[in-house]
């Protein structure tokens, strides 16, 4: 065999990255985008996490109405709130009507005045509960009317200005988590963009061979954005998976929080937004990366030297 | 070889000056002609020009004045995009060599057919069968860094030929390397050109250029002084110039 046919079966080259990994995708940069996707991921579980308690707020405090009968007798309160009741049962829209028993009552101030110190003439009030339907709570000036009519001692309360100061903080946090998330992956491109520019200059020597041998400014870009692909995919996965289980502990660490408070719990929803971050970095990487080197030698000559 | 004197040129300089950050004049008033399979010395002092001459064949710089016009394209009109078309038709072979590290002899060689978007099936045996012919059939899996000078040379030699270009530019390609293998470099390039590629070779050893008999193109102060056969009163090495 002559030399040409023994090198035809034994070469071994293959198609190594023509932009070497050194120096482009450092360690230290998949760390740092690893933090950033990880930082991303909790803002994203934040806000997932809040959005299901201004949900779950909304949806209880704001289909429910409480009317509150008071008097100067424990008497004169039992028969307004047995005229008040009545209304609230008659009244279309109106289901669930529930008297707060009197042990639950007392049971409320049992922190101020103690167990058994409540003498038997204390007035106290009388609450009902009913769920209400959207369109008679959106419109419960009638119903207000002929309650007060009826009892005028009696009070209707549909929870609406502080569920709405509520959902609106709760919506201004969500907001903020939403701008964090969006904020740390735009980070993440400016990262990138610098890299990609120290990148370049580092392989400014294998930029101007590639460039004398016919490479045009978008194939250099291509090779150069490449490389950040996998980092983002990468460093992005691995962020997100720190996230992921970050929210995991916490949800063990805090528990119920007696569904109140917003539960760091992951959703199928959450989880595919999670698995969405790496595919975001990594599409984000490239397309960074690839503007860049195309920004930096545009119209440039001195890539030729 | 015999050079078909009313084929079009394929390289034309016509009263070109490139001056370098607006103070530095290099070329002053530059004039030839190159038609296809022309083989051209290009000879003169350091400092000449030869260098910058070449880089404005290859599109690496554009004249300040005059005209360059190479396979038929003005370089000053040319876009910056069309670039990449005309390098593809031009190999070039530097006396720094000025290959990847980090990428194997077949790695380098096959460049420019990476860079093309061509199937690594298609241009494989091509790859091989050069670096055969150079002499580097045992090396295809070794990296510059453990290549001698002349070993790489004929790897730069063999990824300038890979994509069968229509102009080959050397400059200074036996400057690094030892006169024997110098003088295996320059008969490989006559080989290219018997084959019908025309050929630019800037160098400084004069006695090389006399034992292989071909026109020259001497450069003095950024002009051409000559342009034909050697003269044979010409020392063997050019002097060296100011820079």
């Amino acid at each position: 065999m002559s030399d040409y046919e023994d090198s035809l079966a034994d070469v071994k080259s293959g198609n190594t990255p023509i932009i070497p990994e050194s120096g482009v995708s450092g360690f230290s940069l998949a760390i740092v985008i690893g933090v950033l996707a990880f930082l991303a991921g909790i803002a994203l579980t934040g806000f997932f996490a809040v959005d299901a308690a201004v949900s779950g707020w909304s949806g209880e405090l704001t289909g429910t109405i409480t009317v509150q009968v008071r008097g100067m007798t424990p008497e004169e309160i039992r028969i307004g709130a047995d005229a008040a009741e009545e209304i609230l049962r008659s009244t279309e829209g109106l289901s669930n009507v529930t008297r707060l028993p009197q042990e639950e009552a007392e049971a409320l101030l049992e922190p101020w005045l103690g167990m058994d110190n409540l003498p038997d003439d204390l007035p106290l009030p009388v609450l009902i509960t009913a769920d209400v339907t959207p369109e008679l709570r959106a419109d419960l000036g009638s119903l207000r009317q002929t309650l007060v009519e009826a009892v005028p001692s009696a009070s209707l309360n549909d929870h609406g200005a502080w569920t709405d100061q509520l959902v609106a903080a709760a919506s201004r946090i969500r907001g903020l988590a939403f701008m964090a998330f969006v904020l740390v992956i735009l980070a993440s491109s400016a990262v990138i963009v610098f890299a990609a520019r120290a990148g370049l200059a580092a392989h400014r020597n294998i930029v101007e061979v590639l460039h004398l041998v016919g490479a045009t400014d978008s194939f250099i870009a291509q090779q150069i954005g490449n490389r950040y692909l996998m980092l983002g995919l990468v460093g992005g996965s691995v962020g997100a998976l720190a996230a992921w289980l970050a929210t995991k502990f916490l949800a063990v660490v805090t528990g119920d929080a007696g569904g109140f408070l917003p539960a760091f719990s992951i959703d199928a929803g959450t989880a595919v937004w999670l698995l969405s971050i790496p595919i975001l970095l990594g599409g984000l990487s490239t397309i960074a990366a690839r503007v860049a080197v195309l920004r930096a030698l545009r119209g440039e000559d001195r890539y030729v030297a | 070889m015999v050079t078909d004197q009313n084929s079009q040129a394929i390289v034309t300089f016509e009263d070109v000056h490139l001056t370098y950050d607006g103070v530095r004049e290099v070329l002053r008033g530059t004039d030839f002609t190159l038609r296809p399979g022309d083989f051209r010395f290009l000879t003169g002092p350091s400092g000449a020009g030869k260098t910058s001459l070449l880089k404005l064949i290859y599109a690496a710089h554009r004249p300040t004045t005059g005209r360059v016009e190479v396979f038929g394209n003005d370089l000053l009109d040319m876009p910056s995009e069309e670039m990449p078309k005309l390098r593809r038709r031009i190999g070039v072979v530097f006396q720094e060599f000025r290959l990847l590290d980090h990428l194997t002899a077949f790695e380098n060689v096959a460049l420019p057919m990476r860079v093309l978007g061509v199937n690594p099936n298609s241009y494989r045996d091509d790859v091989i069968e050069l670096l055969s012919w150079v002499g580097l059939a045992h090396r295809i899996d070794a990296p510059p860094t453990v290549l001698s000078g002349g070993e790489k040379q004929r790897v730069a030699l063999a990824r300038a030929l890979v994509s069968k270009p229509d102009l080959i530019l050397a400059d200074e390609p036996t400057g690094n390397v030892d006169p024997v293998m110098g003088e295996k470099i320059m008969r490989l390039l006559l080989e290219l050109n018997r084959l019908g590629t025309a050929i630019i070779v800037a160098t400084h050893d004069l006695g090389l250029v006399r034992g292989l008999k071909q026109n020259i193109l001497r450069l003095k102060d950024g002009k051409v002084t000559l342009h034909g056969p050697i003269p044979d009163e010409t020392p063997a090495r050019e002097p060296e110039g100011a820079q």
